[in-house]
């Protein structure tokens, strides 16, 4: 390969590109948690009774997990366009790595759930806890503590499936700064290279921080 | 007799060295096939036909220039972002895509001197009210990654800084009309001939162009690694000898129509 590699024009642009990770971090997390909040409901509607609700949830987790996450995007920007439904570029990532991560978070809470004893259930109503109360306060307690490192596995995921948003038009997140900056000055593998620098350590600060928060939380 | 071995060592390394010193130029000769990194999603310039076989006014001067150096052309298709890549990664000889000529790429790559030149309008649809470029500060806009225009637009809007403006990038043309067909964006700044070419596809009701975009004409070159000055230097006569022989304008007719883009600047060399 014949090229010169001229690192300081990239490093130069940084502070740009760190905007630009921020951005995606915001719209990672805010994914994460929509995502957490749809998928406690899912994974309840998999294993309910009512026919209507486990049609629901397993309908979403089967689109979820089996159709590439950039489909999902693209069909919350210019499939939703279509019927005059305009979201604009942040919102429609967000939705479509929401829909993703609920759909994936569902089977993992499922599994969750369905590893704590159900005779817990029993002995907490047999005490007087209403249904609500034993989901609550005996349940979900016990399932986030299962499901945490699952779950921090997603939240990586979610940050770099949103380097996804380009295709529908996004612009400030750390692929779509990297890209103008490439567009610019065409130094492309220095840039790229760069960017790829920040999603590792954004993805391996993420783990680290789960790992102290998970310590926090669940040490026994 | 160790004269002779240093010397002997000394020619053996030289022989090896020359090979590596070869220009492009050599490499596309030997190998009989020239590959041209062309944009396909840039109407009437690349595009596919009906048989999705790649046509338009970049593929023919592709065609043209691979029988003037006497070997097969080869069209590599080339999203506009994945120009560089391309031409560094070796899977393309030289960047028949419009590339614009500006100073900051050249400090990467090699231009040749333009081989044609585009003026930018504002495409928008009808009742949006946008009449002149200026409309556009508190305007939702778009335009496609990596081009001349997209990066005016984007400077523009920063500049004008409008809380309400908003600029997006697409990855195609494609989307940028679906963007501006569906409403996520109200007006595009856009290369005329692929404005106009939308506009008579009838592929999207309503769009109309409405004003020349105030920029420089923007001259777009052939491409190739910076160092290959000898493949360069042919690329230069090339483009020259395209006009001279009236087979540049005969092109322009052929794919775009109306009158043919000066590549001249007047008062300068070059």
């Amino acid at each position: 390969m014949n090229y010169t590699f001229h690192w300081n024009q990239a490093l130069r642009r940084l502070p740009e590109m760190l905007d630009g990770a921020l951005v995606t971090l915001q719209v990672a997390s805010l994914a994460m948690l929509i995502g957490i909040v749809i998928a406690v409901f899912l994974a309840y509607g998999r294993l309910s009774d009512n026919r209507t609700a486990r049609a629901v949830a397993t309908g979403w987790v089967e689109i979820a997990r089996n159709t590439p996450a950039l489909f999902q995007i693209y069909f919350f920007y210019f499939g939703l366009g279509s019927f005059g439904l305009r979201l604009d570029p942040f919102s429609a990532l967000l939705a479509g790595i929401a829909f993703n991560n609920a759909g994936y978070l569902a089977e993992t809470f499922r599994g969750g759930l369905q590893a704590i004893p159900p005779s817990q259930t029993r002995a907490a109503r047999s005490l007087g806890l209403s249904a609500l109360q034993t989901s609550v306060h005996v349940v979900l307690p016990q399932m986030f503590r299962i499901v945490f490192y699952p779950m921090t596995n997603q939240m990586v995921w979610s940050i770099l499936m949103s380097s996804l948003g380009v295709i529908v038009g996004m612009t400030s997140d750390l692929t779509g700064v990297t890209q103008e900056l490439n567009a610019r000055t065409f130094r492309t593998f220095e840039f790229f290279a760069l960017a790829a620098v920040l999603y590792y350590a954004m993805a391996k600060l993420t783990i680290l921080a789960a790992r102290l928060i998970g310590w926090r939380l669940f040490r026994t | 007799m160790k004269i002779l071995k240093l010397f002997a060592a000394g020619a053996a390394l030289a022989m090896l060295a020359v090979p590596a010193q070869a220009d492009r130029l050599d490499d596309i000769i030997a190998s009989g096939k020239l590959r041209c990194a062309v944009t396909l999603d840039f109407p009437p310039i690349g595009m596919r036909d009906a048989n999705n076989e790649p046509v338009g006014f970049d593929v023919d001067y592709c065609r043209d220039l691979a029988k003037a150096l006497g070997v097969e052309a080869e069209i590599v298709e080339t999203p506009f972002p994945d120009r560089i890549p391309a031409l560094i990664s070796g899977r393309a000889d030289i960047g028949v895509a419009s590339t614009s000529d500006t100073l900051e790429r050249a400090k990467t790559i090699g231009f040749s001197i333009p081989y044609v030149a585009y003026n930018m309008v504002v495409l928008t649809k009808e009742g949006s009210g946008i009449n002149a470029y200026e409309d556009l500060k508190n305007r939702r806009v778009g335009s496609t990654s990596s081009t001349f225009e997209a990066l005016a637009l984007e400077a523009d809007m920063k500049k004008w800084a409008d809380p309400k403006g908003a600029f997006q990038a697409y990855q195609n043309q494609a989307d940028v009309f679906l963007a501006l067909d569906q409403g996520h964006i109200e007006a595009t700044v856009v290369t005329s001939t692929v404005a106009s070419d939308a506009v008579k596809s009838g592929n999207y009701a309503g769009f109309k162009i409405v004003d020349e975009a105030p920029y420089e004409t923007d001259f777009t070159s052939l491409i190739t690694l910076r160092e290959d000055f000898g493949l360069i230097n042919y690329l230069n006569l090339f483009v020259n000898r395209q006009v001279r022989s009236g087979r540049y304008a005969e092109l322009w007719g052929k794919w775009v129509g109306g009158p043919v883009p000066d590549l001249t600047v007047p008062g300068v060399y070059r």
